[in-house]
């Protein structure tokens, strides 16, 4: 199998990222890719922006035009931790029902957040040996610590490979904790003392994980393959907000500390589509107080924008030279399906591939 | 001024600690700031609370009445800090957590981080008895599970010191009357279908009310002597006619997608209704050609009793 190509949509919450990205999947489509779209956000935008609904598996998304095709991947986060469980212990089925008498493993889906990003970069790589993918568009989570998700696989990689295991799984089982004679035996009595009856869940959690050490790994390097693979592009979405800017500027920082320093910055809602039909209303004599006032509002609210957005583009320009910037349509209509598509239009995909 | 609209009746008092919350993007940190900006300016003293690295805060609430306390909570030094009584010392609590095993469990599994966090924030409140402290929580998903995360390690531990930590977090923090949930939202569809689930999860996972449900961004109504002007004017067979048919059809979309809207919030505050806080506490506030500033929302949270 053949790398695909990987393009990580990131930004602040509210900027329109999950329309975007799938606008984004679809116009990569049209242009004759088979591409997949996967959404880690945990809320359900792309089941509304798409149609698609949650699942392990992706779904073939129609394209009314074009000559690829389009897939999408939206895993449930609450089942993040039983599917990640199936993956792990695929072979080891008695592991599953001791976990899932562990009342820790329970606890762990809010304690660990990475699970969710780790699930869904897994079942994506599925999807795309299964599929075929030749480009997948993944839509991060909508927040400023987005880009944390790429660091919580190898923090989970960090504390299940490491010596670490062993210990916590010999924390509940040693007896003679109250021996002082070596350093770690009184860290171990003061952890035991601090979580009380607990401490014997957390040991036969850590036993378990120690089994699947090297099927974790796997996961993890299919995680770094797609996440943190230095031909990945990160794409960084905003809206005309200062705070959206500040978004960016912190995940612009943050990518480029990784040495994933953003190849495209897309700006939502940059203009409003020309309208001519304002000005031959305006010209004409026929209309009414009421339509002239409107008119008068559209014209206001189209300047407003018109200065955010010059804001927006102006402070990326000069920040930000030498990133290209994709400025979209602000669009009104009542079906969000229809947005994807009309946004769709206004990617230029090879300047935006040759980046 | 504010749409008032959405409010019914007038709205229940705050309770000490005030929990802000709501997706990124929002207007969280306005409404935040705003709100404590108007309880310092009606009881001279408040404090405004956020975590990370502060920038927020600075950036809407540059001229800060004196009374206002802003201060900023760092997840990355909290378990130590809040663990310290736990195990007796500060270098005790060191040598437990801050070591090679402990360390990287800190890392990847942040609800440890945010127990810390909760602990520092319950200290913040009993430092400050009488003032409201008003908590602008990190973006949704997150926030909620944070506050869920004393309960269940009250649950987890069952007794021990851990326990008791988490016990005393939840009695004198996150509990009604001590605590009240605000969320924050947008009138966008996809939006509101993510509050509404906020709120189903405070309700029935946190066990806090939702005190107000504050919606920002509130697009005024398309006028309706417009879009009827515009749809006689459209049989018209010329180009104006044809013009005004694409006003009116401009005008039923903002039309149809506010109604939507409104629809959502009615069906929240029903849902979540029935004598309880959202019903009473929906709060409209304007869309403004700016980002505004925490004393102007500070000003439409009072005209609107939100405050």
């Amino acid at each position: 199998m053949s790398r695909p190509r990987v393009i990580v949509c990131s930004g602040g919450g509210g900027v329109g990222k999950t329309t975007t990205s799938a606008a984004l999947a679809l116009a990569l489509a049209k242009s004759g890719s088979r591409a997949l779209i996967v959404s880690i956000d945990p809320a359900r935008r792309l089941a509304d922006a798409m149609g698609v609904e949650l699942g392990t598996k992706a779904r073939e998304i129609s394209l009314d035009a074009g000559r690829g095709q389009l897939f999408a991947l939206m895993p449930d986060p609450h089942n993040a931790l039983r599917t990640f469980i199936e993956i792990l212990f695929e072979e080891e089925p008695g592991s599953i029902e001791r976990l899932l008498k562990n009342r820790l493993y329970l606890a762990l889906e809010a304690a660990v957040p990475g699970i969710h990003e780790i699930v869904a970069m897994s079942l994506t790589w599925r999807a795309v040996v299964d599929y075929d993918i030749d480009v997948v568009v993944i839509d991060t989570a909508p927040s400023r610590n987005a880009v944390d998700f790429i660091g919580y696989p190898k923090r989970l990689a960090k504390l299940l490979g490491g010596r670490a295991v062993g210990w916590m799984a010999a924390i509940g089982k040693r007896t003679n904790i109250a021996s002082q004679d070596d350093r770690m035996g009184r860290v171990e009595g003061l952890l035991v003392r601090a979580l009380g009856p607990v401490a014997r869940d957390v040991a036969g959690l850590f036993s378990e994980m120690a089994r699947v050490r090297e099927r974790f790994i796997m996961l993890n390097e299919h995680t770094s393959e797609l996440l943190l693979h230095p031909d990945t592009r990160y794409f960084l979405v905003a809206s005309l907000t200062a705070a959206a800017r500040d978004d960016v500027d912190y995940l612009f920082r943050k990518l480029s500390a990784l040495e994933l320093a953003p190849r495209a910055l897309i700006i939502n809602s940059a203009f409003v589509p020309k309208r001519d039909w304002i000005e031959a209303l305006e010209s004409s004599d026929e209309t009414t107080t009421a339509i002239r006032e409107v008119l008068a509002a559209l014209d206001e609210e189209e300047l407003t924008r018109q200065r955010a957005a010059e804001r927006t583009t102006g402070a990326f320009s000069r920040r930000y030279p030498n990133v290209p910037q994709v400025r979209l349509p602000f669009i009104e209509v009542v079906e969000p399906r229809s947005i994807v598509h009309a946004l769709a239009d206004h990617f230029d995909i090879p300047a935006l591939l040759a980046q | 001024m504010p749409t008032n609209e959405g409010t019914s009746g007038a709205h229940v008092q705050l309770a000490p600690a005030v929990f802000v919350t709501g997706k990124g993007g929002v207007g969280k940190t306005t409404v935040a700031a705003g709100l404590a900006l108007a309880a310092a300016e009606a009881d001279g003293e408040s404090v405004y609370v956020e975590f990370g690295d502060a920038a927020g805060g600075r950036r809407v609430l540059r001229n800060r009445p004196s009374g206002l306390e802003h201060i900023t909570l760092d997840p990355s030094r909290a378990v130590v800090k809040a663990a310290t009584p736990v195990f007796g010392s500060a270098r005790l609590a060191k040598l437990a957590l801050d070591n090679f095993a402990m360390r990287p469990l800190i890392r990847a599994a942040p609800a440890i981080r945010e127990l810390g966090v909760l602990e520092l924030a319950r200290q913040v409140v009993a430092e400050h008895p009488g003032k409201r402290v008003v908590f602008d929580m990190p973006a949704t998903g997150h926030s909620v599970a944070w506050l869920k995360v004393a309960r269940q390690g009250r649950e987890l531990t069952g007794k021990g010191p851990v326990h008791d930590v988490c016990a005393r977090i939840e009695d004198e923090l996150v509990s009604p009357g001590r605590a009240s949930v605000v969320v924050v939202t947008l009138p966008e569809r996809l939006v509101l279908f993510e509050t509404l689930a906020l709120c189903d999860t405070v309700e029935k996972e946190v066990g806090l009310l939702v005190d107000r449900l504050v919606v920002n961004r509130v697009p005024q109504a398309p006028s309706a002597a417009a879009l009827a002007d515009a749809a006689a004017l459209s049989k018209t067979p010329d180009r104006v006619g044809e013009a005004a048919a694409k006003l009116a059809e401009l005008l039923s979309v903002r039309t149809t997608v506010r109604e939507q809207v409104i629809n959502a919030l009615n069906e929240t505050v029903h849902r979540h209704g029935e004598g309880k806080g959202v019903e009473k506490g929906l709060t409209l506030l304007p869309m403004a050609a700016k980002d505004p500033t925490a004393a102007t929302v500070a000003d439409w949270l009072r005209a609107a009793g939100a405050a």
